[in-house]
């Protein structure tokens, strides 16, 4: 259906819609989290469990500073989807038209080859398995001469039975013959290659607070997630988060920012609790870059005293 | 009927006793009294309720020769007060090994005096380490051969990274520790 992963191409549109910033391909959001360190957090519902948002699914949200990283390293480029579709919708006519609707209909065909090509699959294996139960079944009976007297009505009856079970997968079967392709939900409003290639100077991330500390800790391997459950700016893992627990609760703050010592100590105490550190950080604005001073971190844990 | 009026004062405690006796060094110094009894209130605590020894209380910095911001204790815990959690592995590894335990050395920490009710921002904290060494002054000598003996002297003495106890003074004269490293340092598996 969708396109592999490899295909994935940079600057990766990012679609702006209500002041979020949104990805909607599941091979970018791949992409994305293997190659750029990048997570955000799934936002959307899943169709076949409505009731439930313990497990989400597409879209994805990136966080404001996530996506501010994306275009200042030119990965992504930020597209106001509202003003897009409008654009688009109303000049979407003829050719395009046509080949976009063409695309999606080769899209439905494919997966309902696919769907046919795993039912076959199922059924064949279900075949299979009928057989080879039968013949474990039969095994038995030949060997014992007592049993051999009642064979003929025996084998009748399975052979009721088979024709019952074979039957069954039939109709089924039957409902893939027909050439009608499946409908496509397609999760945004145009097709990859009509994207405005950086035609109009895209939108700006507004200014992000937390960001030079979110690119400090991304530019050295680390992955951020939003950091609401343990009263943080970012969780900073030193590894994918489903593959590592968090090492810092990371907080940033401006270098002259005044910081009550309750809250580090609170910070702190919380931290070891759940065995983290507890990072604040900042950019120090009279430091020159070239040192590699312009950023300052500090971890903090309980002395244990 | 009126109680008798009170002709006599309680002793002074112990800590008023300390801080009496060095009110007269305090006069020359260019940081303000308060912040010498803030330092030696910690002091006091770190000496008589967690054991530590050779306490000093620094003015200048080591490297500058300046001023620090403020009076800042060094000191010797009565056992080591951090080990890095890739030392407690290689310590965990060696152990295993030779089946023998290895005996952990303290060695001398800077401890920064606070109160509860002050502001600190990231650049008095980078202040701070930027006027301190990392090891206090008259720290645990070790000649240069015997040095790469030690399992985890990759993250001991020089090598550490810089970092120092952040000790917090309330009115109730409780007194909290906290680690403060300098830098991205991961941390402990407590």
């Amino acid at each position: 259906m969708a396109e592999p992963y490899d295909s994935v191409s940079e600057p990766i549109p990012i679609s702006l819609i209500a002041g979020r910033y949104l990805l909607f391909d599941v091979n970018v959001v791949t992409y994305l989290r293997r190659s750029h360190n990048i997570c955000g957090s799934l936002i959307g519902g899943i169709p076949q469990h409505p009731q439930q948002n313990v497990f989400l699914g597409l879209p994805v949200e990136l966080m404001p500073e996530e996506a501010m990283l994306l275009v200042k390293k030119e990965i992504g480029y930020i597209v106001d989807d509202v003003a897009w579709h409008t654009q688009r919708f109303n000049t979407f006519q003829g050719e395009d038209r046509q080949k976009y609707l063409a695309s999606l209909r080769f899209q439905g065909l494919k997966a309902r080859k696919i769907a046919q090509g795993d039912a076959l699959k199922r059924a064949d294996n279900a075949l299979r398995k009928l057989a080879i139960s039968k013949g474990k079944k039969s095994d038995p009976s030949d060997a014992t001469p007592n049993t051999s007297l009642d064979d003929p009505p025996d084998h009748s009856s399975d052979a009721l039975f088979e024709s019952d079970r074979v039957a069954s997968p039939a109709p089924s079967s039957t409902a893939f013959a027909s050439s009608e392709p499946f409908a496509i939900t397609p999760s945004t409003s145009y097709s990859p290659s009509s994207l405005p290639q950086n035609t109009s100077p895209p939108p700006d991330p507004p200014f992000v607070p937390g960001y030079a500390l979110f690119e400090h800790l991304h530019s050295r391997g680390y992955f951020l997630m939003p950091g609401l459950r343990f009263g943080s700016n970012f969780n900073v893992y030193p590894g994918d988060p489903l593959r590592f627990h968090a090492h810092f609760l990371a907080c940033a703050f401006e270098f002259d920012e005044e910081i009550p010592l309750l809250d580090l100590i609170g910070g702190g105490r919380l931290g070891t609790a759940v065995k983290k550190g507890f990072l604040i950080g900042g950019e120090d604005p009279e430091a020159d870059s070239e040192s590699g001073k312009k950023m300052r971190t500090f971890c903090i844990e309980w002395g244990g005293m | 009927m009126a109680p008798p009026a009170i002709v006599e004062l309680p002793s002074v405690s112990a800590l008023q006793e300390n801080i009496e006796t060095s009110r007269t060094t305090f006069q020359t110094s260019s940081h303000p009294i308060y912040l010498h009894n803030l330092a030696l209130s910690i002091t006091h605590n770190l000496q008589y309720h967690h054991d530590w020894s050779s306490l000093t209380v620094h003015t200048h910095s080591g490297l500058t020769n300046s001023p620090l911001p403020r009076p800042v204790i060094s000191g010797l815990p009565p056992k080591r007060a951090y080990i890095h959690p890739d030392e407690q592995v290689e310590i965990l590894k060696a152990e295993h090994k030779s089946g023998k335990s290895i005996e952990q050395v303290p060695e001398r920490e800077w401890v920064l005096p606070t109160h509860l009710e002050e502001k600190w921002s990231l650049a008095k904290f980078a202040a701070v380490f930027n006027a301190l060494d990392t090891v206090p002054p008259n720290g645990r000598e070790t000649l240069a051969g015997e040095e790469a003996e030690i399992v985890g002297h990759q993250w001991q003495g020089k090598n550490r990274q810089k970092r120092l106890l952040l000790a917090t003074l309330h009115d109730d004269s409780t007194v909290v520790y906290y680690i403060i490293h300098d830098g991205i340092v991961k941390p402990r598996q407590n």
